[in-house]
């Protein structure tokens, strides 16, 4: 799966615009300012996922791609475990940092990642003209490589390499940072692309 | 792929899809529905360890270690190659978690893959001499053949155990 550097770019465009619309989101949630990154772009293949996905212990809430391509692939929003409790102190008025994460955390990770997944397929689906939905959400707090391999390992599309196309979101202010990790099925891809060519060849 | 032993300490790293075979200690990390599964020769104090994705390869042979049904065989090839008997060899497995709920419910890959290992390793008359599967939680296994094939599982909240 080799992208050139047009795709390359008009995917990275894309997904500004998606992760822009979710920056605000999580920025109103929190009350604070949010940085975003520029969106990485990652060919990877599954015996190398271990070089991007470790054994941190991380809070992934996971939506499957539905729409005008009923299994699209998977929409992630990734936090990591310390910054998974600031966040939901700062939003429940907690100050605890060493503490278990309680139902009522899980409850505000899922509505988070709910919200943030929305606001990026909604930003990126009207760009595209092509509808992507999100499935319900599944949230597991674990090792991140496992929780990624699980969800490589029931796409539709057997595969020995994935696209992971991220997007760090940091909020300095409370110290959290998070990410949203797109891993299209390759179909989609190829879709996705094939979209963003043709807007660039009619503009 | 058979290595030779690496010069450093470190455990070997495994990735999905891929196996080692040798005395030195291998690991593999995060597994979620995917297997870690160790095949140990006490007379020779040698082993095998593989990071399996999927049940079945449909006939794909290009990376046999990712497949239940072309890994086994081929670790067990591998072994005898070497110079153990089936008789002898011992084989423990590690993961096939099921790690979203949601998702999980219509299709449950670590319990098919652990399965799958099970009845293959019968069918080649390898003894199972232990299994830390299923639930929702993702391991880390560090597999150690000069240690008497001690198998080390770590989990995301510290815990860690090993598989006698």
């Amino acid at each position: 799966m080799e992208l050139s550097t047009v795709q390359k770019d008009a995917i990275q465009e894309l997904g500004n615009i998606g992760a822009a619309h979710a920056a605000t989101t999580l920025s109103q949630m929190l009350g604070s300012t949010i940085e975003m990154s520029v969106p990485a772009i990652h060919v990877v293949d599954l015996a190398q996922l271990g070089d991007y996905m470790g054994e941190e212990s991380a809070a992934m809430v996971a939506f499957e791609l539905q729409g005008d391509i009923p299994h699209g692939g998977y929409v992630l929003f990734y936090i990591t475990r310390e910054s998974a409790v600031r966040m939901t102190n700062t939003m429940l008025g907690m100050t605890k940092l060493d503490r278990p994460l309680s139902e009522m955390d899980e409850s505000a990770l899922i509505e988070v990642g709910n919200i943030m997944v929305s606001a990026f397929l909604d930003a990126t689906a009207e760009l595209l003209g092509f509808i992507m939905l999100p499935s319900p959400p599944a949230l597991t707090i674990d090792m991140a490589h496992a929780a990624m391999q699980s969800l490589i390992a029931q796409m539709q599309e057997e595969t020995n390499e994935v696209l992971l196309f991220s997007t760090e979101l940091a909020c300095q202010e409370f110290k959290i940072d998070s990410d949203i990790i797109m891993m299209p099925e390759r179909s989609t891809l190829i879709k996705i692309i094939e979209l963003l060519e043709n807007m660039v060849k009619t503009s | 792929m058979t290595d030779t032993q690496p010069r450093n300490s470190q455990p070997s790293m495994i990735g999905i899809g891929e196996y080692r075979v040798g005395s030195f200690p291998m690991t593999t990390i995060g597994l979620g529905s995917c297997i870690g599964l160790t095949l140990y020769d006490p007379n020779l104090r040698l082993g095998a360890m593989v990071h399996i994705m999927l049940p079945e390869s449909g006939g794909r042979a290009d990376r046999p270690g990712k497949y239940a049904d072309t890994a086994v065989p081929l670790l067990i090839k591998e072994l005898i190659v070497l110079g153990c008997k089936n008789r002898s060899i011992i084989a423990k497995i590690v993961g096939g978690a099921c790690m979203f709920e949601y998702f999980g419910t219509s299709l449950n890959i670590g319990e098919r893959n652990a399965g799958k290992v099970r009845i293959l390793l019968k069918e080649h008359h390898i003894q199972l001499g232990a299994e830390d599967v299923g639930g929702k939680v993702g391991r880390s296994v560090t597999f150690l053949p000069a240690d008497g094939g001690r198998v080390l599982v770590r989990r995301a909240d510290g815990t860690s155990n090993s598989l006698l």
